[in-house]
């Protein structure tokens, strides 16, 4: 594997977001909300982010931010900056995922996925100290959506449709220790051109991200992550790998309410099979079948049979039957 | 653009004025950015901190309107620091310093020409000499030079001129050259010079700062920098856009910006030129053809009922006595035979006749603006749109809708129903009220049928179609054939009012039995009529590359265009790019379809990709690049040589890495005897700008409607309650001014029930409006992509947060806009990037809107009207530009 | 890794390179890319296009398959461009075709109109016409309003001009069309004898 990277130079880029459209162009991502008259009551206060965050189908944001500054003649500065997955090279998503749906991908080092193995746990999210896993329905499943890091492209030798389009240059794609290089003599020229907290990042966080980033204005302008970490990354790996070992009957156990919480998420707790693909929301109680089981009651009864007894206190009236002892005899 | 996109990267100043160019031409910031890193310095003066100024070094902001002010202090600056103090040795040496060129000054530049005794400008009055108190209106005579001798055209056996006696050529006066009087030293006190720096003396640094709302140290800072720009050897580059042009006096904004660059030897060297940044897709190519009132295809003039009422007389007032032009006859003989093919002939003087002869006589403006008068007044009754949305797009859009409303019919020619299509269903409009009868035509996209498309650097280029146009719609070239079929047909068989100008007209465009663009392109580069059969219906072959039908035999450049009726062209500056005579079916091997994308030279030149006019030319006025002697003034950025030894120039004709020459670098001279023909090299010489009869550049110039040099003058509506720079507030001729007291002017008025002016003092800030990159325009086609919507979901009102905060706003308001024309409510962006100006000792609040939004029924459908509701219908003399970048507005958080 | 701005070129094999040379007759043979059905470009055609914003002269290439357009992007050949196109430039494909959002499948843009309508007098909504029915009711009218409106000859300064000019109406709009349509209409309008012909030149 070439470890590859995304290199993003703030100070070329001039906040056009042609790569958030190409994102959306190539991998035929909607824009919503898309009835008439969606966009009265948009939200500004973010003034030029639009959409505000990233969501179910925007993999890719430019953010702004504009301040003032003494600093220079010009006595104001604009931040330009890019919200997209960073492609950790220790990447909690990867680790957490109990379906095997997100994976480092062998050529490059980018974090890709596959949407269908995803069974919309939304783990990946807990995991993530950025912020960037977000999740679409696709036809009645829900399943992760971010950036891919194109690699379906660079398979075919195409730059990430982000990169291709970018006009000014500010993004680039290439070997990741050439594009560190080209960020460390971009560093120097802005330096030099009296940008005193200009910056690169990615160099070393996480073990060193697969997009490279060169902040003109320094980390608190951009709004960068300082010192990202996996949330309690060692507790998440630590309990997730038994339990998905179950087999038959796993549980993406009670994790994403717990991290959720921190930040804020309201998560369901899902059961899963990852035989048959099966889930059941151990808070709303509702299944999703995708195996060949010949009913619900079939598909609950096989994976709450061999639940802790923990989880099994948690499960909602509807799902009752499936506890050991139950009284339920139909 | 004299240069082109790829020639930005050779600069060593970029100064952004009125351009937003990273956003709104946001393929500029890639070859700023190139140049950028090779050191150059970026400058971007613009009333609003922009995307573009993020990129650049310094900023400076400026109030809305008052660039000339600012052009005026830098000539002011560039002639006391650089030019007085090296003159005299110059003069005495022949030696440039190092810091300026003084070479390019005194021989590319009318600076040493004697003007006429009467010229003269009055501070105190704002006027030059000229001036008809009667007419509102300059004569131009006191602008001209005064003559050193006269030399008449050559007409003899061996002289240069002889064609335009040769049979088939129509009778006109041949033009008589004035040789101007010059003064080499510029010490004469009537030369362009001395007259120059007298004028703009009054232009110092604290009076800019007062007009323009400036910090005197950022003022300094800018103009120090783009001195560096002056030096031989260094360039500077003007990028402009709309910032610029949309002023009652625009054109002379866009003449100071050339003036610059001539006063600072910057035109015709690579990185240099000005930079005029096309808004629309193919608005050069529209303008190159003429569509307009008084253009021409090529930049010829239309026939007129004044000078150019006949064609005798159109050949006597448009033939330059030298340069170039001296050729128009050729063009404009070609173009009348394409125009009416067989029926033209010298003894019905080519057809001129059965031109439109626009009215020249009465004052009258028949231009996009003044078409809305015309409604109202009754005159106009029928109105077809072409791509072209005005009801969003022109200013004072209330006044369109409620002149609209005047028509018998209208027809739209779109991709989405548009504010023009559905003017009747605007929400201050009653559909009950309105008998217009109007259509809409659906329109092919832009990949759905072939053709050509000009860039802003003069690039032709060739769009292939890749898929069929979606159900009904199609090409506007088979829209117009199915119109013009059925008027000629109804013409025919029903007859009508002079119908000779309809039925004498060439239309056969037809390939394998259809409408085509590719005949079309061979009428635009022009064919000679022998070996070219138009009667017999084209046919192609099964390759798509011969005839097996029809013939044609194109033309390899203009230099084959004759007087004598002999050649036929539509378009002579294009003629070359549609030449390869081996496969005229073929756009694809065509010249306009170059696809070697080798950087010959290193200059960014790439002049084996698409076709650039004229004549595969580059940078235009490339002769500048290279010193008297012909040696480029910067030896590593040469775009033209003379090479010494050979005694030839070496150019784009003789070698890989150059560009073709914007000069005449050779001469051909036929043997009237013997019939052999000799070329011999011409030497260098001072004939640098050969498109004008003088062959210099102009920093005086006769040939504008408001005055020789630019003066600085305040908007229609402006915060001023007088102009600091001279004793006039505003220009003295803008288009749609309001009548003077107790006087009736002759032509076109614009009642104030139209305009509406508004005063400061009800009105107290300057607004001015611009485009964003996520959006197109009116939006017909951005409002029509869901991405788009999204990243940019509606108009905002920037502003400072000073003015937010005396206002009660924050970011996300409803804020209501309003002036004597319209009220219209977005959203508040407060943001330090906009920040009030101190002007004339007082504080001036300015905001920025944004006018891509309306009422008609796409996504981000908004019910508050358009912005352009708000803009002031007045605009330029000159180019009838309307002023949508500074006029006067109230502003109030709502929440409606 | 070896990767280019134009990397795929490579993999289309040298049918497509010859589309550099000048003077190729077809520039764009059928380019077969290796047959995967997951790939986005799989057995499509590319096409050169122009962008149809401002004036940069961008190049795109659209990637036809069973003639239906599957994307669109910067032509990396382009010198001026380089593979880039800004955000207007690089939405162009939803023009004609957008992501559902509902159904996430790519269908017409329902935005956009394809049909020809009339809106009669004093009416409130537009109506369907045949583009049979559109031309002849358009033509029919130009012809009309150009007859009662036509000046042939005119005085000006004692001497009569002739001067086939029509008053009565416009034609506005240029910028947005190829150049040869351009020429047509001008060519059009001219003859009909109009003289208040402007387009975007100013806007």
């Amino acid at each position: 594997m070439t470890e590859m990277a995304i290199l993003f130079d703030s100070s070329r880029c001039t906040g056009c977001r042609g790569c958030q459209v190409a994102c959306k162009c190539w991998n035929d991502l909607p824009s919503e909300p898309t009835a008439e008259n969606p966009y009265d009551s948009v939200n500004w206060d973010d003034k030029f982010t639009h959409p505000a965050d990233l969501n179910s189908c925007t993999r890719l944001i430019m953010t702004f931010n504009d301040f003032e500054s003494e600093s220079s003649q010009k006595r104001v500065g604009w931040a330009f900056s890019r919200r997209a997955c960073q492609h950790c090279t220790n990447a909690g998503c990867v680790n957490i995922c109990p379906a095997g749906a997100l994976r480092k991908d062998e050529d490059t080092g980018m974090v890709t996925y596959d949407q269908d193995k995803c069974i919309g746990c939304q783990n990946c999210s807990a995991a993530c100290p950025f912020d960037v896993p977000r999740y679409e329905d696709r036809g009645g499943k829900t399943v992760i959506n971010k950036c891919s890091g194109c690699v379906d492209r660079v398979a075919h030798g195409m730059m990430p449709a982000c990169v291709t389009t970018c006009q000014p240059g500010a993004l680039q794609f290439g070997e990741r220790d050439a594009m560190i290089e080209l960020a460390h003599e971009r560093l120097a020229f802005l330096q030099d051109h009296g940008y005193q907290d200009a910056c690169v990042y990615g160099e070393s966080e996480m073990d060193g991200l697969h997009v490279i980033q060169v902040l003109k204005h320094g980390m608190d302008a951009h709004g960068a992550v300082k010192d990202p970490q996996i949330p309690a990354a060692a507790f998440l790996s630590g309990i997730m790998k038994p339990v998905t070992a179950v087999g038959a009957g796993a549980t993406v156990l009670g994790l994403a309410a717990m991290f959720g919480l921190a930040h804020g998420y309201k998560r369901d707790t899902l059961v899963y099979n990852d035989g048959t693909g099966d889930t059941i929301s151990l808070e709303s109680g509702q299944v999703t079948k995708q195996g060949n089981g010949p009913d619900e009651r079939t598909v609950v009864e096989s994976m709450t049979e061999n639940l802790p007894e923990k989880v099994k206190d948690k499960l909602p009236a509807s799902l009752a039957q499936g506890k050991k002892g139950g009284d339920d005899d139909e | 653009m004299t240069t082109h996109w790829c020639d930005m990267q050779n600069t060593d100043v970029i100064l952004n004025i009125g351009s937003n160019s990273v956003e709104n031409h946001p393929v500029s910031s890639k070859w700023l950015h190139k140049a950028h890193d090779k050191g150059a310095k970026w400058m971007v003066v613009d009333p609003r901190y922009t995307r573009t100024a993020e990129q650049a070094d310094i900023y400076c902001p400026i109030r809305s309107g008052t660039d000339i002010a600012f052009y005026g202090g830098l000539y002011n600056y560039i002639i006391t620091n650089l030019i007085e103090p090296g003159l005299a040795e110059y003069t005495r040496t022949g030696k440039n310093p190092s810091n300026y060129n003084f070479e390019y000054l005194i021989n590319y530049t009318n600076a040493s020409y004697i003007l006429m005794e009467e010229y003269e400008f009055d501070p105190e009055t704002g006027l030059f000499s000229g001036w008809n108190e009667e007419s509102e209106s300059y004569d131009a005579h006191s602008w001209h030079y005064e003559t050193e001798e006269e030399v008449p055209w050559d007409t003899s056996v061996t002289g240069a001129y002889n064609w335009s006696v040769a049979e088939g050529v129509p009778e006109f006066e041949k033009p008589v050259l004035t040789v101007p009087k010059k003064d080499a030293t510029l010490q004469n006190e009537r030369c362009v010079y001395q007259k120059f720096k007298e004028h703009y003396s009054r232009y110092d640094m604290d009076t800019v700062c007062k007009v323009c709302g400036m910090d005197k140290e950022d003022l300094e800072l800018v103009y120090s920098t783009w001195a560096t720009s002056c030096a031989p050897g260094k360039a500077g580059t003007i990028l402009y856009a709309l910032g610029q042009t949309q002023h009652t006096y625009g054109a002379q904004n866009t003449r100071a910006m050339s003036v610059l660059q001539l006063l600072s030897g910057n035109i015709g060297v690579p990185g240099g030129g000005v930079c005029a940044l096309r808004g629309e897709p193919n608005v050069q190519g529209a303008t190159d053809m003429g569509m307009l009132v008084n253009e021409q295809p090529a930049y010829l003039k239309w026939s007129n009922t004044t000078d150019r009422d006949t064609l005798a007389h159109w050949l006597e007032s448009q033939t330059y006595s030298d340069g170039y032009y001296t050729n128009k006859p050729k063009f404009m003989i070609s173009q009348l035979k394409e125009f009416y093919g067989d029926n033209a002939t010298v003894k019905n003087d080519y057809g001129y006749d059965w031109w439109p002869k626009v009215p020249s006589h009465d004052g009258s403006d028949w231009s996009e603006m003044s078409s809305f008068e015309k409604m109202k007044e009754g005159t106009m009754k029928g109105y077809y749109a072409w791509g072209m949305n005005p009801c969003h797009s022109a200013p004072n859009t209330g006044n369109v809708r409620r002149s609209m409303a005047h028509l018998d019919w209208a027809v739209t020619i779109d991709q989405v129903i548009t504010e023009t299509a559905s003017f009747w269903d605007a929400p201050d409009m009653n559909a009950e009220e309105i008998g217009t009868t109007c259509y809409f035509l659906p329109c092919a996209l832009i990949y759905e049928k072939p053709g050509t498309i000009l860039n802003s650097g003069r690039w032709i280029q060739w769009r292939q179609q890749a898929v069929e146009p979606w159900d009904e719609a199609k090409p506007d070239y088979e829209i117009c054939d199915l119109l013009w079929r059925e008027i000629v047909r109804l013409y025919k068989e029903e007859g009508g009012v002079a119908t000779d100008p309809i039925l004498k007209l060439k239309w056969d465009y037809y390939l394998d039995g259809k409408i085509d663009p590719r005949p079309v392109s061979w009428a635009l580069n022009g064919y000679a009529l022998e070996g070219s059969d138009w009667k017999s219906g084209f046919k192609s072959d099964a390759k798509g590359e011969k005839l097996t039908s029809g013939s044609i035999n194109l033309l390899s450049g203009y230099a084959n265009l004759a007087a004598d009726g002999s050649t036929a062209c539509g378009m002579w500056i294009y003629s070359g790019f549609y030449s390869n005579n081996e496969a005229p079916v073929s756009a694809e091997s065509q010249p306009v379809y170059g696809r070697d994308n080798t950087d010959y030279g290193g200059l960014g030149l790439y002049n084996k990709w698409a076709y650039s006019w004229p004549d595969n030319r580059r940078v235009i006025y490339n002769r500048a690049s290279a010193d008297m002697n012909g040696q480029p003034w910067n030896k590593d950025k040469c775009l033209v040589k003379w090479d010494k030894k050979a005694k030839a120039w070496l150019t784009g004709k003789t070698a890989d890495g150059f560009d073709n020459p914007d000069f005449v670098a050779s001469k051909s001279a036929t043997d009237p005897k013997t019939g052999v023909v000799t070329t011999t090299a011409i030497e260098p010489n001072n004939k640098a700008f050969f498109m004008l009869w003088e062959q210099n550049g102009r920093l005086e110039s006769y040939g504008m409607v408001d005055g020789p040099l630019p003066e600085h003058f305040e908007p229609f509506e402006t915060p001023m309650s007088e102009n600091l720079l001279n004793g006039r507030l505003n220009s003295p001729c803008f288009l749609g001014r309001p009548e003077t007291a107790g006087k009736k002017r002759k032509g076109t008025q614009y009642v104030d029930d139209s305009t509406r002016h508004a005063t400061v003092d009800e009105y107290p800030y300057v607004a001015t409006t611009y485009s964003v990159t996520e959006h197109w325009q009116t939006g017909a086609q951005t409002r029509a992509c869901p991405a788009l919507v999204e990243a940019m979901p509606g108009d905002m009102i920037e502003m400072s947060r000073e003015l937010a905060k005396e206002k009660g706003i924050q970011t996300g308001d409803k804020i209501r806009v309003w002036n004597r024309r319209a009220s219209v409510v977005v959203t508040a962006v407060v943001t330090p990037r906009l920040r009030p100006l101190t002007v004339n000792g007082k504080t001036q609040h300015q905001i920025g809107l944004t006018h891509h939004y309306s009422w008609s029924k796409l996504f981000g459908l908004t019910t508050h009207g358009a912005v352009n509701d708000l803009t002031p219908n007045v605009g330029d003399p000159n180019s009838q530009t309307p002023e949508y970048k500074a006029f006067l507005v109230n502003i109030e958080k709502t929440t409606v | 890794m070896d990767l280019t701005r134009r990397g795929f070129f490579k993999a289309l094999g040298a049918a497509s390179m010859t589309s550099f040379a000048f003077g190729m007759s077809q520039a764009s043979p059928a380019l077969a890319v290796e047959a995967e059905d997951s790939w986005k470009l799989v057995n499509t055609e590319e096409y050169t296009n122009i962008c149809c914003y401002c004036a940069g002269g961008c190049g795109s290439l659209c990637s036809v398959r069973d003639g239906e357009l599957v994307n669109l992007e910067g032509d990396p050949d382009h010198p001026i461009n380089q593979g880039g196109l800004c955000p207007k430039g690089a939405t162009m494909f939803q023009l004609r075709n957008v992501v559902n959002p509902e159904t996430h499948e790519i269908e017409k843009s329902k935005v956009r109109q394809t049909k020809p309508l009339v809106r009669r007098p004093y009416s409130n909504q537009w109506e369907p016409i045949s583009w049979e029915d559109a031309i002849k009711e358009i033509a029919q009218k130009t012809k009309e309003t150009r007859d009662a409106g036509f000046v042939e000859t005119e005085m000006v300064n004692g001497k009569k001009l002739t001067v086939n000019r029509c008053e009565s109406i416009a034609s506005l709009g240029g910028s947005q069309q190829n150049s040869e349509e351009e020429y047509l209409i001008l060519k059009m309008m001219r003859a009909l004898g109009i003289v208040a012909i402007d387009n975007q030149a100013r806007v």
